[in-house]
């Protein structure tokens, strides 16, 4: 038995064609009973009220969305084979690809592992913590729900330690790269001695047993049945909440029985969980900056026209003068480059988003326009928040309130503008200024 | 409908030419089509005078150039194996193709190469688009071209070689991208050679 395939393999279902190891080897395990081979695409035949339906199933990210698979006349196995289309971007999964999986003693961490966190919880951090852990420990689900600016990783320091101690095989789950991005470097000095792997679209390849993983949603498409406990963070984010796929994939890359904690700032519906530990303040202790309301008249036509509302361009022009960074909200990428003037601007296939952010950060440059991509997991300092178009759709309550979590996060300015520009109150910025005063009540 | 590109659904527009005669469905939104852009640029191929392959093609039509959404395009059709993705320019091809009389031949692949790739591109952009075509030639080099310059490709030997009859008459050849025109050239050179009277090329995209 190959230990190195062994480590690679456990826990993961894998595309034969995409494996980084040889034909001979894979073949080898195969015969020996090492690896088992599961069929890209299934069929599962249903019952319906004329005669019977057949269902395509993707066996990696188990989709069942019928339009997203395609049949066609394949070259390599001679016959009329289906692919599906929704995770086409790790490599084709078809009816005639096999994926592996590790079926023989699973891979196990050597570390001894060290928790080398310095930092203090404030008692309301600690209080959550523990109860966290708790959960944690008698492997019941448990939400977190705490305001942006909590300090929510930190909470999860503790349980991850003692899982790691106890053998157990962690994975912290974020929808988005950035977010996984900015965790990795802070988890490595936290368990110095413990392989970490973070896992998202383009990540290099990264060697041995991982008893700690970072991984996009999206990542976990390729892992079945791997974890003891999940960590989903930023649950509410796009595109986990809407995209059902996604919420499947962590449920198989979890162990049968292992519990699934969320960590959010704004819960939907659909998180349910046996424990619930609520974090209400920042963890400088000072109220969150409640959103105000501006109208802003026919913003669209005029900005339309070329020209920039008088009170948008006056609070521009303030923030400039005062020199405190700024970041303007807008809800279309039309109207975000064709905003007059030249202030930079970013958008999600912006190929410099991480340069302008740091840009901001370190005063080179004054503002930013950009869409609700940059709507959460970013801190500047003393940055001043405006939401141009408020009323649009895009802006459901949960993106405004982590809109709104950008100000006032530092500790010595917890504090800051926040206004939302609007043609018309909606009932959305209603929700979300009243639950931002909720909290500060709290 | 799901547009096959972005995915958003998405109502076809009715046209008086869908109720009446017959026209095909358009499969991706309009948003998406739209950053395909019509190629207008006339291909030149005088560099080929003075070689043996001068007058092999009589002419060259591309459809549309080459830009980021064509090169993403490009990338999820060939390389990520998207066979869907063949029925975004159905339509096009459609019209391309139609009252032009002569036998569709389109540019093929190799065997090995098509059995890695599992479909060959350019017949199924055709066979989307309903057009009935021929394979008369069989590609006998493995390399590729897209690894090699320009002046590499026209001194490489024989491309093709022609597996089937060819008769003295018009013939339409059919590939996915113009980029130096060597492949063309050679695969024109040689249905002259074998007979044919007239030897026009389309292609999907002038790279």
């Amino acid at each position: 038995m190959d230990k190195q395939l062994q480590q690679f393999l456990t826990g993961r279902i894998w595309l034969r064609e995409h494996i980084p190891f040889p034909r001979e080897a894979i073949d080898a395990h195969i015969e020996n009973g090492h690896i088992h081979l599961k069929p890209g695409i299934e069929q599962e035949q249903n019952q319906a009220l004329f005669g019977q339906l057949k269902k395509y199933v993707c066996n990696r990210c188990h989709n069942t969305t019928q339009h997203l698979f395609h049949t066609f006349h394949c070259a390599r196995c001679n016959q009329n084979c289906t692919y599906c289309r929704h995770c086409i971007r790790m490599g084709r999964v078809s009816s005639c690809s096999e994926l592996l999986l590790w079926h023989s003693d699973h891979a196990r961490g050597a570390n001894a592992h060290e928790f080398a966190w310095s930092g203090r919880l404030t008692p309301l951090q600690k209080k959550a913590s523990e109860e966290l852990l708790t959960s944690v420990e008698q492997n019941k689900s448990h939400l977190l729900h705490a305001v942006c600016g909590a300090g929510k990783t930190e909470l999860l320091f503790l349980s991850i330690f003692r899982c790691l101690e106890q053998g157990k095989r962690v994975c912290v789950a974020a929808p988005r790269t950035d977010v996984i991005l900015e965790l990795f470097p802070r988890f490595q000095k936290v368990f110095p001695k413990t392989t970490i792997h973070a896992l998202y679209g383009g990540a290099p390849d990264q060697e041995g047993f991982a008893e700690l993983i970072l991984s996009t949603t999206h990542q976990l498409y390729r892992f079945e049945k791997a974890f003891d406990v999940v960590f989903v963070d930023e649950a509410d984010a796009f595109p986990y909440y809407a995209d059902e796929t996604l919420q499947r994939a962590v449920k198989k890359a979890t162990k049968q029985e292992a519990a699934i904690h969320y960590v959010t700032a704004t819960p939907t519906k659909s998180l349910q969980t046996t424990n619930q530990s609520v974090l209400s303040r920042r963890y400088h202790g000072h109220d969150l900056p409640v959103p105000r309301f501006d109208s802003l008249w026919g913003y669209a036509r005029q900005l339309n026209k070329g020209k920039v509302p008088h009170k948008l361009q006056q609070w521009i022009e303030e923030k400039t003068k005062t020199n405190t960074p700024f970041l303007v909200f807008l809800p279309t990428i039309e109207m975000l480059e064709n905003f007059p003037g030249d202030l930079p601007r970013v958008h999600a296939e912006h190929p410099d988003r991480k340069e302008l952010v740091m840009q901001l950060r370190e005063k080179k440059i004054s503002g930013l326009l950009t869409t609700t991509i940059l709507e959460r997991g970013i801190t500047i300092e003393n940055v001043q928040v405006a939401v141009v178009g408020a009323e649009q759709k895009i802006f459901t309550s949960s993106a405004l309130i982590q809109i709104s979590g950008r100000v006032g996060r530092s500790f010595q300015y917890p504090d800051g503008d926040i206004v939302f520009f609007h043609h018309g109150i909606s009932r959305e910025m209603d929700k979300a200024q009243t639950a931002i005063e909720g909290w500060n009540r709290s | 409908m799901n547009c096959l590109i972005c995915g958003t659904t998405f109502q076809p527009s009715p046209t008086w030419r869908k109720l009446f005669l017959y026209e095909k469905e358009s499969s991706t939104c309009d948003r998406c089509f739209s950053n395909f852009k019509k190629s207008d640029a006339t291909i030149d191929f005088s560099d080929f005078q003075g070689t043996c392959y001068e007058g092999a093609v009589d002419t060259v039509t591309a459809l549309y150039s080459y830009n980021e959404a064509m090169k993403s395009y490009l990338h999820q059709y060939k390389f990520l194996q998207d066979v869907a993705l063949a029925q975004v320019f159905a339509k096009t091809l459609h019209q391309a193709f139609e009252g032009n009389e002569g036998i569709v031949v389109p540019i093929p692949m190799h065997p090995e190469k098509l059995i890695q790739r599992t479909f060959a591109q350019v017949d199924e952009l055709l066979n989307s688009a309903d057009i009935p075509f021929q394979h008369l030639l069989s590609k006998t080099a493995t390399s590729e071209q897209g690894k090699k310059t320009r002046k590499e490709r026209l001194e490489a030997s024989p491309l093709f070689e022609v597996m089937n009859r060819v008769e003295a008459q018009h013939y339409i050849l059919f590939d996915d991208i113009y980029t130096t025109g060597a492949t063309l050239h050679h695969a024109a050179k040689l249905l002259k050679d074998a007979g044919a009277t007239r030897v026009e090329a389309i292609t999907l995209i002038k790279g």
